[in-house]
C-alpha cells in the first residue's frame, strides 16, 4: 500500500527543489543567478506549501516516524524565510568574497531540509540522519572562504566535534533502544511511563540524547567551539547558525527532553537530574556568555557569545516546560524573536567593505551616524532588542522566558538572568555608543548598504519593533502549538 | 488597541509631535518645539485642572479619571491610565519642564536638531505613560523606554568623557529596574499559583503582595526599592549621577533633575506604599536613615563642590532627600507634602539650571573657586538667580518652604533624630547656595573674562516672561498650598 504523502508536499517539494538547483549549477556553471533563483523559488514554493498546510489537526506518517503539525510546518515556512531573507540580503557578501558560486545555493537548500525533517522527526534513527543532512551542509559552508586559514579552521573543529557529538547521540539511542526496545519517539514515552520506568539503562540514554543536542545549541559548558566557529565562517553561514540550526536544534532538544515521561514516582528523583542538568547549563551560559561577551572586540565573537546568553535564556522557557501541560511557548516566541533580530545583525555585519572579514570589530563601527546614518538606526533597532529594551521584541521573549521559568519555581536562576541582562546590556549598547557617539577611528571600515540587504533589514527591524509593541498575535498564536499530541 | 478617550492625548500628542518633528525644517526646531510643548502643557492644564484645583479630596477623588483598554490580554497586562491627585502633579510637571527643556539654547539645535526634538517628545510620551499607568507590566515599559532618549541625548550632545557617564548611568539604572522586572513576575507567578491567572493591574497585586511572608516579602520589596532609590537618588546610589548631570547637555540635566528623579518618587509613592505597607513600616527606620543620611552628605558634597553644574547636581540629591523623608513618615499628610516638595524642587532646580545654561552661553568655564562678578553685567538674569536661590534654600513665602516645613513637621512624631539631621541639610543648603551665588555674582573679575562677556546681552524676550512666569508660580504656590495639601 502506497502512504498517503499529500500532508508532506513541503519537505518533498524542498527535496525536488535540491535536485532541480543542483542540475541548474551544473548545467550553467559560468553562471550562479540561475541556482540562485531557482533556490527562492524553491523555497517559496516551499514555504507556501507549509503555510497552506496549516492545520489544528496533525497526522503522524511513516510508521510513526514523521509528523506533520502546526509545530513542524510552522517551522519548516518560518526556515524556508530566514533561509531567502539570507540569500537576498547576503549576495554582494557572497561575491565580494568570491566564494559565490551555485553549489553555496544548494547546500543551503539541503541545510534547511535536515532542519525541517529534524523538527518533524518523532523517531531517534530519523532524527539522527536529519541531524547529519542539516550539519554536513554546515560543516562545508562554514569552510567556504577556503583560503582563508580561520574558514578552514571553523570548518575543521565544526565537523569534528559535531561528528563526536553524533555519536554520542546514537550510543543514547542505542541505550534507549536496549531499554524499551524500541527508537519510536511515541512508544519510548509510553514505555518510560510504565515498563521501562526507573530502568538506569533507559535514563543514562536519554542523558546522553540530552547532551548531544545541549552541545548543538552550544550551552556552557559545551559551548567553546562557538566563538571559533561564528569568526571563521562567512558571515551569512555564521547568521544561519544562529538562527535555522538553532531553532531545530532547540525544538528537537524540547521534544527529547519529553521521550521520557517524567510522571511515575519512580521517574521522580531522575527529573531532578534533569532539571539540575539544565539548570546548571543554564546559568554557565548566561554568566560565560555575557561576562565574555563584554570583553570582545570582534563583533563574530561577541555575537557569537551573545547566543551563548540567548541560549542561557531559552533554556530558562525549557525549564518552564516540565509542568504536566509541556508549556513550550515562551521557547517558541523566543526563537522567533531571535531569528528576526539575528537575521538583521548578521545581514549588516555582512555589510562591511574590507575583504576576508577584517572589518568586522568593534572600532570599524565609529562615527557610523554620520556616515550611515539609516544603518545606524537599524543596529540600534537590533541590539537594543538583543538587550531586551521595551517596544522590541528583545524584550517580550525575555518577559516569557521569564515567566516560564519562575512558573517552574526557578526564581534563583531568574535572578541571575536578570543580573546577565544587565551586564548583556553593556556589550549591546557599547556598540550604539561607538556608533553615535564618537568620531570614525583611522582605518574604520566603510559599510556599503545594498538594495537587498537593506530590505531584508527592514523587514526584520519591521517584525522586531512590531513584534515589541503588538505580541498579541504571535503569542496567541503560538500558544495553540502543542509539542506532544 | 484602540484608545479613544479624554486621556489618550497626553500619550498620543507627544508621540504624534515625534514624528511631526523629523518634517520641521531644522533652522525652526526650536520655535517648534517650544510651542508644541507650551500647547501640551495648556492642554494637560485644561485637563488636569479639576484635580488640581479641587477643594478637597473627596472632589478629586471623585474627579480621577480612569480608562483600561485591552493591551496583552496573554500577558495579564492591560493599558490602564489613571489620573488621580497624585499623578496629576507629576502629570503637569513633565508637560511644564518640556518647556523649560526646550527653552535652552546650545548645540543640540545646531547638530542634529531633529533627533533632539524627537527625543526630547518620546521622553514626554515615555514619562507621561509612566505616570498615568496603573499597571505593573505597562509601567515598567515605560519607565525604562525613557532609557533610550537619555542615552542619546546625553551621549550625542554631551561633553568629552561622557562615554563612561552614560554607561554607568545606564546601567546602574538597568540594574535597579530589571530586579524591579523580576519582582514583578514573582508576584505574578505567586498570583498565577493561586488560580486568578495573570493580572498585572496594581489593584488585583495588593492581595498577592500582602499574602508575602518574612524574607520572601522583603526580598520582593527589595527589588522596588533599588530601582526607585537608585533613580531618585538616596545616598548610597548615586553614584552615577554627578557625571551624567555634569557632562549632560541642559536640557537633559532640566530633564533628569526636575522630572526623571520624580519618576522614583511616583514610584515609591504609587507602587511600593500600596504594595508593601507592612514591609515599609518594618524597614521604616532604616528608609528615614537613609533618607536623612542622603540630605546632609548630599550637601556637604555640594559644599565642596566647584563646578556650579556639580554643586547644583548635589543640591538636587539633598532636597530629594527630603521628599523622601516625607514618603517614608507612611502617612498620608507626609506624602501629600513630600509631593508638593516635589513640585517645588522641580520648578525651581529647572529654573536654576536654565539659568544656569543662560550664563554658561555668555560665559565659558565657571569656576567657583573664583569670584566671576557678573551680576554687574548681567543685573536681570541675577535678580531672577537670586530669588531661585531663595526659594531653593526655602525661604518663606516659596514653596519649597512650604514642602520642607511639611515634611519636617510630618516626619518629627516618626523620628525626631532623623528630622533634627535631615533640618541641619537646610542649614547647610543655605551655605552653599549662597557661596554658589556669592561666587558666581559678585567680586571682581580678572580683566581676560572680562571683555569675553562684554558683548553680550542680558535675560530678556521670551526668556525673561518665562522665568518670571516660573518664578511667580513658585511665590504664589508658596502661598496656596492648601491645593496641594487639599484637607490633608
Amino acid at each position: 500500500m502506497i502512504p498517503d504523502i499529500q500532508p508532506m508536499k513541503p519537505w518533498i517539494c524542498l527535496s525536488a527543489g535540491i535536485l532541480i538547483t543542483l542540475l541548474v549549477s551544473v548545467i550553467r556553471t559560468e553562471s550562479k543567478r540561475p541556482a540562485q533563483i531557482s533556490a527562492l523559488l524553491t523555497l517559496a514554493a516551499s514555504a507556501v506549501f507549509g503555510f497552506s498546510g496549516i492545520s489544528a489537526e496533525s497526522q503522524v506518517l511513516m510508521s510513526g516516524a514523521f509528523e506533520v503539525s502546526s509545530l513542524t510546518l510552522v517551522s519548516l515556512s518560518a526556515m524556508c524565510g530566514l533561509a531567502a531573507m539570507f540569500i537576498l540580503g547576503t549576495g554582494h557578501y557572497l561575491s565580494r568574497e568570491k566564494i559565490h558560486i551555485s553549489d553555496y545555493y544548494h547546500l543551503l537548500l539541503i541545510l534547511v531540509l535536515g532542519a525541517s525533517v529534524l523538527v518533524a522527526s518523532r523517531n531517534l534513527v530519523v532524527t539522527f540522519i536529519a541531524l547529519e543532512v542539516m550539519s554536513l551542509p554546515a560543516y562545508t559552508l562554514a569552510g567556504f572562504r577556503r583560503n582563508d586559514s580561520r574558514s578552514n579552521e571553523a570548518a575543521l573543529k565544526y565537523f569534528i566535534l559535531g561528528g563526536a557529538m553524533g555519536a554520542v547521540f546514537l550510543l543514547g539511542s542505542s541505550f534507549i533502544f536496549g531499554a524499551t526496545g524500541s527508537l519510536d519517539i511515541s512508544e519510548v514515552f509510553s514505555q518510560s511511563g510504565a515498563g521501562s520506568a526507573g530502568s538506569l539503562l533507559l535514563y543514562l540514554g536519554h542523558l546522553l540524547v540530552m547532551v548531544s543536542f545541549l552541545f548543538k545549541v552550544a550551552a556552557a559548558p559545551l559551548h567553546f567551539w562557538k566563538p571559533d566557529v561564528y569568526e571563521g565562517s562567512p558571515t551569512p553561514v555564521s547568521g544561519l547558525m544562529a538562527t535555522i540550526i538553532t531553532s531545530a536544534a532547540f525544538i528537537s532538544l524540547l521534544r527529547l527532553i519529553h521521550l521520557v515521561d517524567f510522571s511515575p514516582a519512580s521517574a521522580g528523583a531522575y527529573l531532578d537530574l534533569v532539571r539540575s542538568t539544565i539548570r546548571v547549563a543554564a546559568m554557565g551560559s548566561l554568566l560565560i556568555g555575557s561576562m565574555i561577551m563584554i570583553t570582545q572586540r570582534n563583533l563574530k565573537r561577541m555575537l557569537a557569545y551573545s547566543s551563548i546568553t540567548h541560549t542561557g535564556y531559552l533554556l530558562l522557557g525549557v525549564l518552564g516546560s516540565f509542568d504536566p501541560k509541556m508549556e513550550i511557548t515562551s521557547v517558541l516566541v523566543y526563537l522567533l524573536g531571535y531569528a528576526a533580530m539575528s537575521t538583521g545583525v548578521f545581514v549588516l555585519l555582512s555589510l562591511s567593505k574590507a575583504p576576508s572579514d577584517s572589518g568586522t570589530e568593534l572600532i570599524d563601527l565609529t562615527g557610523l551616524v554620520k556616515r550611515a546614518p539609516f544603518l545606524t538606526f537599524l543596529w540600534s533597532v537590533f541590539l537594543f532588542s538583543m538587550a531586551g529594551m521595551p517596544f522590541t521584541v528583545g524584550f517580550f521573549t525575555k518577559y516569557l522566558v521569564f515567566m516560564a521559568s519562575l512558573g517552574g519555581g526557578e526564581t534563583g536562576l531568574v535572578i541571575v538572568a536578570a543580573l546577565c541582562t544587565v551586564i548583556g546590556a553593556y556589550a549591546y549598547v557599547r556598540p550604539i555608543a561607538l556608533m553615535t557617539m564618537r568620531d570614525a577611528a583611522p582605518g574604520a571600515t566603510d559599510w556599503e548598504p545594498t538594495i537587498g540587504s537593506q530590505i531584508v533589514a527592514v523587514t526584520a527591524a519591521g517584525f522586531v519593533l512590531l513584534l515589541g509593541i503588538i505580541p498579541n498575535a504571535m503569542i496567541q498564536y503560538l500558544k495553540g502549538i502543542p509539542l506532544i499530541h | 488597541m484602540e484608545i479613544s478617550d479624554s486621556l489618550s492625548f497626553l500619550l498620543t500628542l507627544p508621540l504624534f509631535a515625534m514624528v511631526l518633528s523629523l518634517f520641521v525644517p531644522k533652522g525652526v526646531q526650536r520655535v517648534y518645539s517650544i510651542f508644541a510643548s507650551l500647547l501640551f502643557l495648556g492642554l494637560t492644564i485644561y485637563e488636569a485642572s479639576g484635580i488640581l484645583f479641587a477643594s478637597s479630596s473627596e472632589v478629586a477623588g471623585r474627579l480621577a479619571v480612569e480608562h483600561q483598554l485591552v493591551w496583552l490580554p496573554q500577558l495579564g497586562a492591560r493599558l490602564a491610565l489613571r489620573l488621580d491627585s497624585v499623578s496629576v502633579w507629576f502629570v503637569v510637571l513633565n508637560a511644564l519642564t518640556a518647556v523649560i527643556a526646550f527653552s535652552t539654547k546650545g548645540i543640540w539645535y545646531r547638530k542634529n536638531p531633529k533627533l533632539f526634538t524627537a527625543m526630547g517628545f518620546f521622553l514626554i510620551f515615555g514619562l507621561n505613560a509612566a505616570f498615568l499607568s496603573l499597571d505593573l507590566v505597562v509601567f515598567y515599559l515605560a519607565y525604562e523606554s525613557v532609557f533610550i532618549p537619555m542615552i542619546f541625548m546625553v551621549g550625542v550632545w554631551g561633553e568629552k568623557q561622557k562615554a563612561t557617564a552614560v554607561f554607568r548611568f545606564f546601567l546602574m539604572s538597568f540594574l535597579g529596574s530589571i530586579l524591579m522586572l523580576v519582582s514583578i513576575f514573582y508576584l505574578l507567578s505567586k498570583q498565577f499559583k493561586t488560580g486568578i491567572g495573570y493580572s498585572s493591574y496594581l489593584p488585583d497585586l495588593i492581595p498577592t503582595a500582602g499574602g508575602l511572608q518574612g524574607t520572601e516579602a522583603l526580598l520582593v520589596f527589595f527589588g522596588f526599592f533599588l530601582a526607585f532609590a537608585i533613580k531618585v537618588p538616596l545616598v548610597p546610589f548615586h553614584a552615577w549621577l554627578k557625571d551624567v548631570y555634569t557632562l549632560a547637555p541642559f536640557p537633559a540635566t532640566i530633564w533628569m533633575s526636575a522630572i526623571l528623579s520624580k519618576l522614583g518618587v511616583f514610584g515609591m509613592i504609587r507602587f511600593v506604599g500600596p504594595l508593601f505597607p507592612g514591609v515599609m513600616l518594618s524597614v521604616q527606620g532604616v528608609l528615614l536613615t537613609l533618607a536623612a543620611v542622603s540630605v546632609v552628605y548630599a550637601a556637604l558634597l555640594a559644599y565642596r563642590s566647584n563646578d556650579p553644574k556639580s554643586l547644583l547636581a548635589y543640591s538636587s540629591i539633598s532636597h530629594l532627600g527630603f521628599v523622601m523623608l516625607g514618603v517614608f513618615t507612611l502617612k498620608q499628610s507626609g506624602g501629600a507634602s513630600a509631593i508638593l516638595l516635589s513640585v517645588g524642587h522641580a520648578l525651581v532646580s529647572g529654573i536654576l539650571f536654565f539659568l544656569l545654561s543662560k550664563i554658561a552661553e555668555r560665559k565659558d568655564g565657571i569656576d567657583l573657586t573664583n569670584p566671576q562678578g557678573l551680576a554687574s553685567k548681567y543685573p536681570i538674569l541675577f535678580t531672577a538667580l537670586f530669588v531661585a536661590v531663595l526659594a531653593s534654600v526655602s525661604l518663606p513665602g516659596t514653596l519649597n518652604f512650604a514642602g520642607e516645613f511639611l515634611v519636617l513637621l510630618n516626619a518629627y512624631p516618626v523620628s525626631a533624630l532623623c528630622t533634627a539631621i535631615a533640618g541641619m541639610g537646610a542649614v547647610l543648603g543655605a551655605a552653599y547656595m549662597l557661596k554658589f551665588f556669592q561666587q558666581m555674582g559678585f567680586g571682581a573679575p580678572s580683566p581676560e573674562s572680562d571683555s569675553a562677556v562684554a558683548k553680550s546681552e542680558d535675560l530678556g524676550g521670551y526668556e525673561l516672561i518665562l522665568v518670571f512666569v516660573l518664578l511667580i508660580t513658585v511665590i504664589f504656590c508658596g502661598f496656596q498650598t492648601a491645593i496641594f495639601l487639599k484637607g490633608n
